[in-house]
């Protein structure tokens, strides 16, 4: 079965053209993996996908940046809801 | 006085050794040390065999280092060829070819990837980890007690920016140290801009307007604060941390600043520091300006145009911005904006005519290329022995004299302040092995500029699965030169005997198809003539 993660760096592959490796925790904007324009599609794909609602002060670098932390955002917003 | 940065920088350092100049990243950097590391820089760059006049490409993330590398080559009396990060192999290998570069300095993190370019260029690093492999300047740096300055004037060559033209590889525009104070000078001038502010700069330092951000910084001895733009709540959470009070944009920024899915709650933050805001790179939409007038109540809105052959041309005054709300405005301070008919002649209110820049501002010219630089920056009788640039752009002036953009004379595509060139699309596209013509063309979509499009044929007559060719375009092109619309046709119109394709029923029938307006420039008012 697909983590959570598998499912994201598969969107990350498809919407990027990025076929290096995928380290949970590495910073895809400063890797240059993702850009300012997709890290938002990446968060909008998120929501959708998992079902999940992030709020205001979800939707900053940080969180989305990493796929570990990403993850770790679905998670909590999940067993908020 | 030579009219150069690295004077400008040798003056603010000494009157304002101690004050912040540039913050990034939870670092700071003041005048004082900010010209002693670029002089170091320099000196590096000396030790290592650079020499004067030799062209230095800077491929690097926006960072102090890459501030450093970029002030290292202006005071090694060097050339800056900026390389945005984001280029593909072939760009980039056609910018280092072209400028005949003898180094590129990058960061440690994208080392593998230029290596590359190692027989074609030497590799220095800038910013990141020590190897063995290349020289990396910040380690060299602490070694060089920096002694030296070398001084400039202001003819001496500063940058090379590669822009996309229409037809073939992005042409190098030569622009002299001369041209960056001056530059400098003229913004501050009319933007107001002075010691107390704080600018928060998202734009990159590979094109002249972000350029021109650490120039004004230099020259007024203000502070630039970096931030890199990804949400808009982190951008608005540095801007109230940093006190900023001049923000330098693009309509695609704005666009982004106020996504409404992100949620963005402005009065969360204080923002109430703003004195300007400024914008260029295409048109603000009446969204655009009701978002930041509603976000930044007391910030004065500043819309702005140019090209890189003349830095910029125009700048409309922010309590004109409800009156001509789609002006380009008036010339900007030292430089003279005519419109021309085809004879040379002045054009009378409401003719259009091509856009005619003279003044301080007017670079070198095309790097390495006299043909083209001899069609646009060319001389006028009435103004001997002086060089203008002749802009291609078509524009016309209004009885009260502000200027109105009508449509570039080129078909390049304007997209997320981008100039993206439809003959470069058009060739990574055709480079699909079932795809056998292509053709790529502008579509509005007011929050980017532009949107790239393209249709194509097949071997077969059928269409590629999109994602098919999403991926392979997204593989060889950069994101921004990735069409957002892709139509696929059976076969091409042409015209004529030769076999030439009829470009613009192409693009027609695709627009058609995908249900919107081709881009053409903006509507001109009833009662507008053609000279």
């Amino acid at each position: 079965m697909s983590t959570d993660i598998d499912i994201l760096a598969e969107y990350i592959r498809n919407e990027t053209g990025h076929a290096g490796p995928l380290d949970p925790d590495d910073d895809l904007l400063a890797a240059g993996v993702l850009d300012s324009f997709n890290i938002v599609s990446l968060a909008m794909f998120a929501q959708e996908r998992f079902g999940v609602e992030f709020e205001a002060e979800d939707l900053m670098r940080d969180n989305l940046a990493s796929l570990s932390s990403l993850a770790a955002l679905i998670a909590s917003r999940r067993s908020a809801a | 006085m030579p009219a150069s940065i690295p004077r400008f920088l040798a003056e603010t350092a000494q009157r304002l050794p101690d004050k912040v100049a540039i913050v990034s990243a939870g670092r700071s950097i003041t005048f004082g040390e900010l010209y002693r590391e670029s002089v170091a820089t320099a000196e590096c760059l000396r030790e290592i065999g650079l020499q004067s006049s030799d062209r230095i490409g800077i491929c690097m993330e926006k960072t102090v280092d890459q501030v450093l590398a970029i002030l290292g080559v202006l005071f090694a009396n060097a050339v800056v060829v900026p390389i945005l990060p984001r280029l593909k192999g072939p760009n980039i290998r056609h910018i280092i070819e072209n400028s005949g570069m003898a180094a590129m300095i990058t960061d440690s993190e994208r080392l593998t990837e230029v290596s590359e370019f190692a027989d074609l260029t030497r590799l220095v690093t800038g910013h990141g980890q020590i190897s063995e492999d290349w020289p990396n300047l910040p380690y060299l740096r602490r070694f060089i007690q920096p002694r030296n300055f070398f001084d400039r004037i202001g003819n001496d060559n500063a940058a090379i920016i590669y822009s996309s033209g229409s037809t073939g590889r992005p042409k190098g525009i030569l622009i002299a140290q001369r041209n960056l104070a001056e530059g400098a000078d003229i913004v501050a001038e009319y933007l107001g801009t002075n010691e107390d502010d704080r600018i928060g700069c998202m734009l990159s330092f590979n094109f002249d307007y972000g350029m021109n951000q650490i120039w004004q910084t230099i020259r007024q001895g203000c502070t630039l604060v970096l931030h890199d733009l990804a949400l808009p709540n982190d951008l608005f959470a540095m801007m109230a941390k940093e006190r900023i009070t001049a923000l330098p944009v693009m309509p695609v920024f704005i666009t982004k600043m106020f996504d409404r899915r992100l949620k963005v709650n402005t009065a969360a933050f204080d923002l109430s520091a703003l004195r300007y805001i400024c914008s260029t790179g295409g048109r603000l939409s009446a969204d655009m300006i009701s978002d930041l007038r509603g976000a930044f109540p007391k910030a004065r809105v500043f819309s702005m145009f140019g090209l890189t052959e003349a830095f910029r041309s125009t700048y409309l005054p922010p309590d004109k911005l409800d009156t001509h709300p789609t002006s380009v405005g008036r010339a900007i301070p030292d430089c003279q904006v005519m419109v021309l008919d085809e004879q040379g002649e002045e054009c009378a209110a409401n003719v259009v005519g091509e856009l005619v820049h003279r003044g301080a501002t007017v670079t070198k010219g095309y790097w390495n290329d006299p043909v083209n630089t001899a069609k646009s920056f060319r001389s006028h009788p009435r103004f001997p022995g002086e060089t203008l640039v002749y802009s291609g752009d078509k524009v016309y002036r209004d009885e009260e004299g502000f200027l109105y953009f009508v449509a570039r004379a080129d078909d390049m595509i304007k997209t997320k302040g981008f100039r993206v060139s439809p003959t470069e699309v058009e060739t990574e596209v055709a480079r699909h092995a079932e795809i056998v013509d292509a053709v790529a063309f502008a579509v509005p979509n007011i929050s980017v500029g532009e949107d790239v499009a393209c249709a194509y044929t097949t071997v077969d007559g059928k269409p590629i699965a999109e994602p098919v060719l999403r991926q392979f375009l997204k593989s060889n092109l950069p994101n921004h030169m990735v069409p957002a619309l892709l139509v696929h046709f059976d076969a091409f119109p042409v015209l004529g005997n030769a076999g030439k394709l009829d470009r613009k029923v192409i693009k027609l029938a695709a627009c058609e198809r995908l249900g919107l307006e081709a881009a053409g420039g903006d509507t001109p008012p009833p009662g507008l003539r053609n000279a």
